[in-house]
């Protein structure tokens, strides 16, 4: 594992509307952070004292270098709500790059990559690095959310030639009703094709867990980046337990995952 | 007020003497990382040196391996948090085998936590754990919150203690240090039960039992309803039963722990009468908040003239009495 503790700056916030926001990281000196695959994620605390005990987990969007990285994050709770108000200059501790994140696409596998909602960073992330492979279509993004304010960074689909397709409960925004549903349309499409594909997913739990259904059901290749609440991220708390299949009831999402073979994971 | 001792002239952190004496061992500083937070030590070794440790205690250790609990496993709550993990760990046999070697070599003070689910296994655990190389102490724990049968008894009723720390210590040569429960109703008894039971000291608290609501999913935030309370919240219960039982018991080893994040922190339990404290929560968001909260009790032990750990335990002065009213 090459994690380092280090401390960082806020560089800038950028808000996105809908309580979602970037922000972005530097550390002054080099972090092993440049080789973070996506999926990888990163604990991150500011200087909070006493209250706020726990550094919070989040999803890496980006890292540029030794020295920058972005996460993408929704106000949910007391933790994102402190970071939606960071200011830059700020500083942070940032525990990371940890966990392991997704494989990247193989040759004549298209990845069909499903994001719901504040589960987008690893999935553009994935997105990206196959776009600075100069491969962008060997990835796909199928992304949903509630409405119109949920589905953001749209425009760097279309700046690096990613090919997607969106969905919004509301219809405001893409087809009305859920991103599985593309995903079911999707895979008929890809089985009356004979093209290879294989599902990477992340979102709020009920959608994995539909994902999941679907994907298993399919008979593809389904990969969950999962999300549970922890306290260190590095395999000590043993706070986030994950249930699975096999030897152990429970693997841990900071260590074993977050991302987990849809077939492993012993939800419902 | 009586005036504090004047600083001794000239004292320089580098000149402060961290040493301390627990279970006839001597401990290059007062530190230890508590239990349950430190795992088994190796994945601390990426973010920190070990060996600025003044020891570690180990995850709790039963004869056969555990799973743990269901999930959600831990919640987040004002100045602290709850965790319900169910003392998952190794087993003895894979505990020696895998995981103690590692911690041998590190030079530092080697605690291990043990438990078992019932009185036979408790004496088995010691036993068992004793061939161990390089183990220093043995923590009984005798107070997780998070295991169903007999658990309470053994932590709460000084009769149930005293036997078990008995029969314990009549199975190992370790030092045995019984790790007590702030549940229990009467802490000077349960210290008292231990210690006349032949224990080598006692570690006082391990967590408060407590609970948290989800009011819009209307269930509790633990799959297991109740859960153990750690960090900061809980530092004034753990300094108020530390300095009940050094008051209590001068000549019982006390090893403070509660909420510890800074070295203030540590000096207030060893004033309140511990000779070594254990850093827990803190570790998860700062991997080497033990070096850090070394360095500044060393710093501040300078400042207060304070020039080694026997200087500072159980030096609490009481607050002198005010005059009496008289209209």
């Amino acid at each position: 594992m090459s994690a380092a503790h280090f401390a960082a700056t806020v560089e800038s916030r950028r808000d996105l509307g809908g309580g979602y926001f970037i922000l972005s990281l530097h550390t002054d000196a080099p972090a092993p952070i440049e080789d973070t695959v996506p999926g990888q994620f990163v604990m991150v605390r500011g200087d909070w004292g006493r209250d706020l005990l726990n550094p919070r987990a989040f999803s890496v969007l980006e890292v540029d270098g030794a020295q920058r990285l972005a996460i993408l994050a929704k106000i949910f709770g007391r933790g994102t709500a402190r970071l939606a108000a960071a200011e830059p200059g700020e500083p942070m501790t940032v525990t990371g790059p940890l966990g392991r994140g997704f494989a990247a696409p193989r040759a004549g596998c298209t990845q069909l990559l499903v994001a719901g909602g504040v589960g987008l960073p690893p999935l553009l992330f994935q997105a990206r690095r196959a776009a600075e492979n100069g491969r962008p279509k060997a990835v796909e993004m199928l992304y949903g959310g509630r409405g119109r304010d949920d589905l953001v960074l749209v425009d760097q689909l279309d700046a690096w030639g990613t090919p997607y397709a969106l969905a919004t409960d509301d219809g405001s925004v893409g087809r009305e009703g859920r991103v599985t549903l593309l995903l079911e349309e999707r895979i008929a499409t890809a089985k009356a094709a004979g093209e290879a594909i294989e599902i990477l997913a992340c979102g709020p739990t009920p959608m994995l867990a539909a994902v999941r259904t679907i994907g298993l059901a399919a008979g593809v290749a389904t990969y969950l980046c999962l999300e549970e609440n922890m306290a260190c991220g590095f395999g000590v708390c043993l706070g986030c337990a994950v249930p699975v299949h096999g030897p152990r009831p429970y693997r841990y999402c900071c260590t074993d995952g977050p991302v987990f073979d849809a077939e492993e994971v012993r939800w419902p | 007020m009586s005036a504090a001792p004047p600083p001794a002239a000239g004292l320089a952190p580098a000149d402060v003497d961290l040493r301390t004496r627990f279970a006839g061992k001597t401990l290059a500083t007062p530190l230890l990382a508590a239990s349950g937070c430190f795992a088994y030590g190796q994945q601390f070794a990426a973010f920190t040196d070990l060996r600025r440790l003044g020891g570690l205690v180990t995850k709790g250790i039963s004869p056969a391996p555990r799973f743990g609990n269901p999930l959600p496993r831990i919640c987040e709550t004002a100045a602290g948090m709850l965790n319900s993990i169910g003392l998952e760990n190794v087993g003895v046999d894979a505990f020696l085998a895998d995981k103690l070697p590692f911690l041998r070599d590190l030079g530092i003070s080697v605690w291990v936590n043990f438990f078992g689910t019932d009185f036979e296994s408790y004496v088995e655990c010691a036993e068992r754990l004793s061939v161990g190389e390089g183990i220093d102490v043995l923590e009984m724990n005798i107070s997780c919150p998070n295991i169903k049968k007999g658990g309470i008894e053994f932590g709460t009723v000084p009769e149930v203690a005293h036997r078990l720390t008995k029969a314990c210590v009549e199975a190992t040569l370790l030092p045995i240090v019984v790790k007590l429960s702030p549940n229990a109703g009467d802490i000077v008894g349960m210290a008292q039960a231990v210690a006349e039971a032949g224990a080598a000291g006692v570690s006082l608290i391990n967590t408060i039992t407590g609970m948290a609501i989800d009011v819009r999913k209307r269930r509790p935030r633990l799959a297991t309803t109740y859960g153990g309370l750690s960090g900061p919240a809980i530092k004034p219960i753990a300094l108020r039963m530390v300095h009940q039982v050094a008051k209590a018991l001068p000549e019982l080893p006390i090893c403070g722990i509660g909420g510890i994040m800074s070295g203030e922190d540590a000096l207030e339990f060893l004033m309140a009468g511990a000779r070594t404290v254990q850093v827990g929560t803190a570790l998860f968001a700062e991997p080497g908040a033990i070096a850090r909260i070394t360095d500044e009790l060393r710093s501040l032990m300078a400042e207060l003239g304070i020039p080694a750990i026997d200087a500072a335990v159980g030096v609490l002065e009481a607050i002198p009495p005010e005059p009496a009213y008289a209209g």
